[in-house]
């Protein structure tokens, strides 16, 4: 391979386009002519594009690995090193100072970007492979696969863009691909109200990224990744211009108090008497907080992923699990030497994480929709993630980026597989997700089992497995790690976290991962164990009828527009029982479920408490150079302490995982859920609350969207009364009557026509037969110049004093004339005018000069105005 | 020699005959003719003052004039067209009547 690398440079490393532009040919192909080509054909191109975009980020990942070996032979330290390729120069605009800023279309692969590209790149094609299989019955199969191709290519953009502006095309594409695909079944008003929920949702977070980027123009005057961090620290250098951001919670500055009528009105209250001082840095790290909120489902912006689970299931398992939700902690990572200068923004974002993982667990505890309870344990586990950038663990919250992409993949295409079988025999969308309908599927789909299972060992933290050392690594970082900003000589000193911030992030999400133990056993126990609950549905299936089983079911969900389907033979008579899912949906599950168990060698962090000199960390140490810069704002506890805390924090985490997977056998094997309904009788209304999703949805549909809506009612009401009523109907009517009037003229006869037109010649000529003396003047210090008019054959005679003289005896074609007025003086000058046919016409004017002050105030005076 | 002040009260005399009779004949035909003497009369005027002294022997008017011939030629073959469209239409060359772009 390294004959075939050396064919790139560095600077220049053309393969990067192979890996990005593959899909999008992919995307190309089958959107055009995909609708001819044929299912297999489709199924071919959307394949082979992802998996020779795979190929090439395989190869672009060694060549990444030989060159970083190269700095470090030559450096003797891990050196921050990348591999970049310039597509073309996008645009320049001007930045401060007069400055100019490159905005170039450059992609670029260093360690963070490189391993995200492998895993979007990878698991993008296992999926891609399930879907193949899982969406053969599906009319829109070409459109389904246009779509997918797209979306890997807008996230590897978004990875590979090697500056905001590139980052933020990716970050569009990938939320227009999430918006198609959500609404891929767009025939069904809840599917096409769960896409435009995702993009309006993720619009509010976009808006914050925008900002993020005009205020990194104003003080850093660079966008692109090199540039910001050279420049991080004029974010919150105080002697520099533009210095801190004053914010006033309601604007424009302090008030004044309004007096009316004697009455006081005291508006000086509604504003605090100074603004909030925040550095520019607690600025630009919030407002991209507020884009990752938006993109990685954080609260308040959450509220859209779990109805996203309307799209097919491996757009689930692809975009709302693996690979875009996780856009926003990658945008963390990438920022992290923005984010460590400010601890407030920081302290923010780690709020944020724990609070959504623990409001999100709480809410999939209840929920009887299989994908419902993967959606909110997606948005619980994204939680973790950014809980872990939160306190500066940027390591540890990617390598949860990682390893959740695997098992979170592996357990929708998991769930998808039940569904599939489900459907087969239920038909009935609703119905076929419900847990409470299924139950000892591992009898009949082991294979589903068993990676099913592995990849909830993942997710709770059973020892040993990849979640255990991702997760568990997240909560032993929160009591260890606490960011305490850069102290600068030309700063502020940083703001400081409290002492007890770490304590109370960590119970959280020890609270969050007792829950996620509880509601994933939970979820195992109802699907694969017990018995199955289907049968209650309808009688069980007629022998003859399993011959048809390889043809059975493979779109849970139908086609809108889709009318036959061929498996359907009786709507009403329940199908066969539920089977395994044929080859290409299970083996991607087996590669999954196996790299989820498995990941966790890549960082174990965890064997460290043991093992003291361990220090096989392969991924913090290949991360390592990426967030350098970073850790200079983060403050590591003392060894000794630090060795205790990660003591406490396993010991935490391991009851956690111990008494929900423990809880959840006891009520869900044990008692066979007994216990859970006596307690939903119990507090039937917190039950109920629970189940509404603590009614968070409704809550911002009476307030934000009503509030939307009321201003457009309002906007309404103005277009119709004013804009349509006011400014087009009645300058629709003035210029009706106008015409009424004027068509009257319009009389069509020729002769009047003419006649009018000889009555306008003679007018005309009138005009160029008469003389007319017309002049503008000019001033200047007091001597005025008069210019005369053009007109033909024009001769001019000029009386500067209209009381004496002329100038010249004669007319002369002299046409200006240069007088002198003193201060406060007036005076009368005359123009006479001969024309070719010697008419001669006169124009007399004052000219009054007023008079300047002279005192010396007065001139001072003048000056200043 | 005649003097050139007489061919210009001819033009003068023959341009007004040429407006009069556009301005108070209905026939179309007689119309497109007296456009033709207003022509006319221009063009004994731009030939007469060719003859000025002041003009040293230099062509214009007279070349004008040629101008102007071709350029009559071609608008009454124009205007005889639209003539016969006119009564085809409406089965009169009276100008009065033909009042299709009336309001």
């Amino acid at each position: 391979m390294k004959p075939f690398l050396d064919l790139f440079s560095q600077n220049d490393f053309s393969l990067i386009a192979v890996v990005l532009l593959m899909p999008l040919l992919g995307a190309f192909v089958n959107g055009v002519f995909g609708r001819r080509l044929g299912k297999q054909a489709v199924r071919m191109m959307a394949l082979s594009a992802v998996g020779v975009s795979f190929a090439a980020a395989i190869a672009t990942f060694v060549a990444l690995n030989s060159a970083i070996d190269a700095t470090h032979a030559a450096h003797g330290e891990a050196a921050h090193s990348k591999l970049a390729w310039l597509a073309w120069e996008w645009m320049r605009v001007s930045g401060p100072n007069g400055s100019k800023i490159a905005i170039d279309l450059r992609f670029s692969v260093d360690a963070l970007s490189g391993v995200m590209m492998l895993v979007v790149t990878g698991v993008g094609f296992l999926i891609h492979v399930y879907a193949s299989e899982y969406m053969i019955a599906d009319k829109g199969y070409w459109r389904f696969f246009c779509y997918l191709n797209l979306f890997i290519f807008s996230m590897l953009v978004l990875i590979l863009g090697d500056s905001l502006p590139v980052l933020f095309v990716g970050w569009e594409g990938v939320g227009l691909c999430s918006y198609l695909l959500i609404g891929f079944w767009y025939g069904k008003l809840p599917n096409a109200a769960a896409g435009k929920k995702a993009f309006i949702a993720n619009r509010i977070g976009d808006f914050g990224l925008i900002v993020a980027m005009f205020l990194l123009v104003v003080y850093c005057g660079a966008l692109d990744w090199d540039g910001i961090q050279r420049h991080a620290n004029d974010l919150v250098a105080t002697s520099d211009r533009p210095g801190p951001i004053n914010l006033w919670p309601i604007g424009g500055g302090k008030f004044e108090d309004y007096v009316i009528a004697g009455i006081r009105v005291p508006l000086h209250n509604l504003q605090p008497d100074k603004p909030w001082t925040i550095t520019a840095a607690t600025a630009v790290g919030l407002m991209l907080f507020l884009g990752a909120t938006g993109k990685s489902a954080q609260i308040p912006l959450y509220v859209w992923l779990p109805d996203a689970m309307a799209g097919p299931t491996p757009v689930s398992a692809l975009i709302h699990a693996a690979t875009m939700v996780t856009a926003g902690i990658y945008l963390i990572c990438r920022l992290s030497f923005v984010f460590v200068l400010s601890p407030a923004a920081m302290i923010v974002v780690a709020f944020t994480g724990a609070a959504t993982a623990l409001l999100a667990a709480t809410i999939a505890v209840v929920q009887n929709d299989i994908k419902k309870v993967l959606a909110y344990s997606t948005v619980s586990q994204l939680g973790f993630m950014v809980l872990g950038v939160g306190v500066g663990a940027f390591t540890a919250g990617f390598f949860h980026v990682f390893t959740h992409a695997f098992f979170k993949a592996c357990l929708f295409l998991g769930a998808g597989s039940v569904i599939h079988a489900m459907h087969a025999r239920i038909h009935d969308e609703a119905r076929s997700q419900d847990m409470r309908n299924m139950g000892g599927m591992k009898k009949y789909m082991p294979l589903t089992y068993g990676t099913f299972l592995a990849s909830t060992l993942c997710i709770i933290g059973f020892p040993g497995t990849s979640g255990f050392f991702s997760k568990d690594e997240i909560l032993a970082r929160v009591l260890i790690e606490t960011p305490t900003g850069v102290k600068l000589a030309n700063a502020a000193a940083p703001w400081q976290w409290p002492s007890w911030a770490p304590w109370v992030l960590w119970m959280m999400g020890v609270a969050a991962a007792t829950l996620t133990a509880f509601y994933m056993m939970r979820l195992v126990f109802q699907t694969f164990w017990g018995d199955f609950r289907g049968w209650t549905i309808g009688r069980p299936s007629q022998v003859a009828k399993s011959e048809h089983e390889s043809d059975h079911g493979h779109a849970e969900d139908e086609d809108a527009e889709d009318g036959d389907h061929e498996h359907h033979d009786d709507l009403s008579q329940p199908g066969p029982p539920p089977h395994e899912s044929p080859r290409p949906m299970t083996i991607p599950l087996l590669i999954l479920a196996a790299a989820a168990i498995v990941a966790g060698i890549f960082n174990p962090a965890a064997i460290k408490l043991v093992v003291s000199t361990f220090s096989f960390l392969p991924l913090e140490h290949w991360l390592d150079p990426v967030f350098k810069d970073a850790a200079r704002g983060i403050t590591m506890a003392e060894h000794h302490t630090a060795h205790t805390r990660e003591l406490i924090s396993t010991f935490g985490a391991f009851t956690a995982f111990a008494a929900g997977s423990g809880l959840a056998y006891w009520v869900y094997v044990k008692e066979k859920g007994k216990p859970a309904r006596e307690m939903m009788l119990k507090v039937p209304r917190l039950y109920r609350l629970a189940l509404e999703k603590w009614r968070v949805d409704e809550a911002y549909d009476k307030t934000v969207v009503a509030g939307v809506d009321a201003l457009a009612d309002t906007a309404a009401s103005v277009d119709q009364g004013i804009i349509d009523f006011i400014l087009a109907r009645l300058t629709a009517l003035i210029v009706a009557a106008t015409g009424t009037i004027l068509r009257v003229f319009q009389n069509g006869v020729v002769h009047v026509y003419a006649a009018v037109m000889v009555v306008g010649v003679l007018a005309l000529g009138w005009f160029f037969v008469q003389p007319h003396a017309d002049f503008t003047v000019v001033e200047q210090n007091g001597d005025y110049t008069l210019q005369a008019g053009p007109g033909p054959g024009y001769e001019f005679r000029w009386y500067p004093d209209a009381t004496k003289d002329p100038q010249t005896k004669d007319f002369s074609v002299a046409d200006n004339l240069k007088v002198h007025v003193a201060d406060g003086k007036s005076q009368t000058v005359k123009l006479e005018v001969k024309n070719a046919f010697g008419r001669v016409g006169s124009k007399a004017f004052t000219i009054t000069r007023p008079a300047t002050p002279t005192s010396a105030a007065g001139a001072v005076q003048i000056r200043e105005q | 020699m005649i003097p050139v002040e007489h061919y210009v009260a001819l033009s003068a005399l023959l341009f007004t005959i040429g407006g009069v009779g556009f301005l108070v004949r209905r026939n179309v035909i007689v119309a497109l003719m007296s456009i033709e003497v207003m022509l006319n009369a221009v063009n004994v005027a731009l030939v007469a003052f060719n003859r000025l002294p002041t003009h040293n022997n230099a062509h214009t008017g007279q070349v004008f004039s040629f101008f102007i011939i071709a350029v009559a030629a071609a608008s009454v073959a124009v205007g005889l067209a639209i003539v016969l469209s006119l009564f085809r239409i409406r089965r009169t060359v009276r100008s009065d009547e033909a009042d299709l772009l009336k309001n």
